[in-house]
């Protein structure tokens, strides 16, 4: 199932306009600069947040259709969505948190051995790291067989080192799923590592040319002194 | 020593802190989670009970539960009988006294989760009402507890309002206040005595209650 | 600079205010009209107003009078409150406070009597109090407590007498006084209630109709002068005032004897 999204909203400094779509088993993800509008784009498709106009439609269902009138609510779309933080639920361990909405229970325990948490099945989300709740919270998000997968900067919170690991995790996990990836980052390394398809957004709408100047400029002085003082992360991945 | 004067009272505690906090967790959910028009002056009405003396509140209580008023008068369609001078009408006479009591502290505490909390839950496919009891409920836990145990403090002190719309009927609607007010007119200062005195373990027991808890959520 | 002189200034007016008060306070003592502090008995308001309006006007002598339940009443008194009489509304109380030493002799001021009141008039239409008692229609009946107001002891006594006491019991309503027996039944929060003669003649109790229950015994109400008093002149004056033929003629207006 692919999703074809075309949204328009009014937000405080901009006004969002934007059309994409994403092919399944695909992973699209979104960058830009903080601001632009990318969490708002996501939170959309997962129908926390409606748009002035616009439609999503998944494979042949209508989630969302301004002109017809239909919003289908969150519960009903069964997607998966990782936050930044805050995805875990305070009173239940991580065991619990991963089968709150799991289809099937065993299921949870080989997600908990693939993301190498297992042995901290009966620990609360604020007695582990936080690299280990992201873990857990993906595996919530996939324990419910979600149709679409969306992640918001899931990774920005930690450290450089677990964020390299879990990316890769993250990279060879979607090779065996076949739902589409929408992804929010703001960290164009990141991006490239693990997009099919890029989708570079400035101000609430697609700008093409913003990730060629990124990509292609003159590296500034600045740009110059950090890469002699950090070699290694700059050269990252 | 009056037993059955307490009786009464602990028993109209009890019905009503368990009545109130039903009626009040829809309440705080709408105060705490929506925005709408008018919300300021239905929470300022809310809380108005808070403000009221006690007197006030059982003057226009008598007014409106009497056999003329709205309240009375439906009540009296419904069942046949009066509702002031009963239990059930002191019941209804300290719910509304004890209504701020309930819906504060349990509002804030709804407030105090994280809106991400519920959303997560949305999208994991939890309806509203299932996220209520399943996320809501279980991050309040402490909150609901303060606000039930004053709901219960606060109705084992009521007077004033009793006082009016109650009739001092003993078994029904003579409380301990009321009792020790009555044994103080007798000249019967030991009973009055005996019945002050077993207020305080009680309350002071709860009072530690309600330490424990807040310390418990600064953790 | 400016804050200092700021502050200066507003010290001075504030003593200069303070200082004014609090000589004109004492001046106002030494020229101070007299007065006297009474306690009342709940039933016996309205007459009260009337006599202590015509006393201050005969006499110059200001009256105070606080109202509440004899039982309240006597608990302040016996706790040290600052009452020079107490008018009550039985003869034990007076007679207690005689007793221990915190009155002088008690001495009777008014009779009282015992009435059943109804806001609503068809409940008078029966030929006795008994018998518009007994009427299906009548559900809740008030009465001044029992035990603590001597016009409730009064009625039940009244009740007792005609052998309708214990039948009664599930229709009665126990009021903290008269006063609030009175409130109950001119709300219709009760069908009828047992109140004092004196009720009747408010604006409120004439819109009513009432019974006289003349089996009930006649509440003869004494006062007594308090020893911790410190106008015993004007007190005396007070009591003299309350034999005086004028007095009679309120007492009279208001049901008593």
């Amino acid at each position: 199932m692919s999703i074809a999204v075309s949204l328009k909203k009014k937000l405080k400094y901009f006004d969002l306009d934007i059309s994409f779509s994403c092919a399944k088993k695909n992973m699209v993800v979104m960058i830009g600069p903080s601001g632009g509008g990318k969490t708002t784009i996501i939170r959309m498709l997962a129908g926390l947040e409606k748009p002035k106009e616009g439609k999503i439609v998944f494979g042949d269902e209508v989630w969302f259709d301004s002109l017809r009138h239909v919003n289908v609510p969150p519960q009903k779309r069964r997607l998966g969505y990782v936050f930044q933080d805050y995805t875990l639920f305070p009173h239940l361990n991580l065991y619990e948190n991963a089968t709150f909405a799991a289809v099937d229970k065993k299921e949870v325990d080989e997600l908990f051995e693939l993301f190498k948490i297992g042995h901290l099945k009966k620990r609360r989300p604020q007695m582990v790291s936080g690299g280990e709740r992201q873990r857990c919270a993906i595996c919530q998000a996939l324990a419910r067989h979600p149709r679409i997968l969306l992640l918001d900067e899931p990774f920005s919170a930690l450290d450089a080192i677990t964020r390299r690991g879990l990316r890769e995790e993250l990279k060879s996990l979607k090779g065996r799923m076949s739902f589409p990836i929408i992804y929010v980052t703001h960290d164009i390394t990141e991006a490239l590592y693990l997009a099919d398809e890029l989708l570079p957004v400035v101000d609430g709408k697609i700008d093409n040319q913003w990730l060629q100047r990124m990509i292609t400029r003159e590296p500034s002085q600045e740009v110059a002194l950090r890469a002699a003082r950090e070699p290694r992360l700059t050269l990252v991945y | 020593m009056d037993f059955l004067a307490l009786y009464v009272t602990l028993k109209l505690a009890l019905i009503t802190t368990v009545l109130l906090m039903v009626i009040a967790a829809p309440v705080a959910y709408a105060l705490a989670y929506y925005r709408f028009a008018g919300k300021s002056f239905l929470e300022a009405l809310i809380y108005l009970p808070m403000a009221l003396p006690p007197t006030v509140i059982g003057f226009y209580l008598i007014i409106i539960m009497g056999p003329k008023g709205f309240v009375g008068k439906t009540w009296e369609m419904l069942t046949g009988g009066s509702l002031l001078f009963t239990f059930i009408g002191i019941t209804v006479a300290s719910i509304i006294y004890s209504i701020p009591f309930a819906v504060q502290p349990m509002k804030a505490a709804f407030a105090k989760i994280d809106r991400r909390l519920l959303e997560s839950a949305y999208v994991l496919g939890l309806s509203r009402r299932a996220a209520f009891f399943r996320v809501i409920i279980p991050n309040s836990v402490n909150g609901i507890a303060a606000a039930a145990i004053l709901v219960f403090l606060h109705s084992i002190g009521a007077f004033g309002v009793l006082l009016m719309v109650g009739g001092s009927i003993p078994g029904e609607t003579k409380v301990a206040s009321i009792a020790i007010y009555e044994a103080v007119e007798m000249m019967n200062y030991e009973v009055a005595g005996m019945i002050a005195l077993s207020f305080i373990p009680i309350s002071y027991a709860f009072l530690l209650l309600i330490n424990k808890l807040n310390e418990r959520t600064r953790i | 600079m400016k804050k200092s002189n700021f502050k200066q200034v507003i010290t001075k007016i504030l003593l200069t205010v303070i200082g004014v008060a609090f000589f004109a306070g004492l001046s106002g003592q030494a020229f101070a009209e007299e007065k006297i502090s009474v306690a009342v008995a709940a039933n016996f308001i309205s007459a009260f107003k009337d006599m202590a309006a015509d006393f201050e006007t005969k006499t110059k002598i200001k009256v105070e009078g606080t109202f509440s339940s004899t039982g309240n009443l006597y608990s302040q008194i016996i706790n040290g409150a600052p009452y020079d009489l107490l008018l009550s509304a039985d003869e034990e109380r007076p007679a207690k406070l005689n007793k221990d030493g915190l009155a002088d002799n008690p001495f009777i001021y008014a009779r009282g009597q015992a009435i059943l009141w109804s806001a609503n008039k068809d409940f008078c239409k029966a030929k006795t109090w008994q018998d518009a008692l007994k009427n299906e229609k009548v559900k809740k009946i008030a009465i001044a407590n029992t035990q603590t107001a001597p016009y409730g002891a009064a009625a039940k006594k009244a009740l007792e007498k005609v052998g309708m006491w214990d039948g009664l019991q599930t229709k009665l309503v126990n009021a903290q006084d008269i006063a609030q027996s009175f409130q109950y039944a001119s709300t219709s929060a009760v069908d009828s209630g047992f109140c004092a003669m004196s009720a009747t003649v408010s604006a409120e109790g004439k819109k009513g109709c009432f019974y006289l229950v003349s089996e009930a015994p006649e509440i003869i109400q004494s006062a007594c002068i308090l020893k911790r008093t410190t106008n015993r002149a004007a007190v005396q004056k007070f009591i003299e005032f309350l034999n005086s033929p004028a007095a009679k003629d309120i007492k009279v207006k208001y049901g008593y004897r």
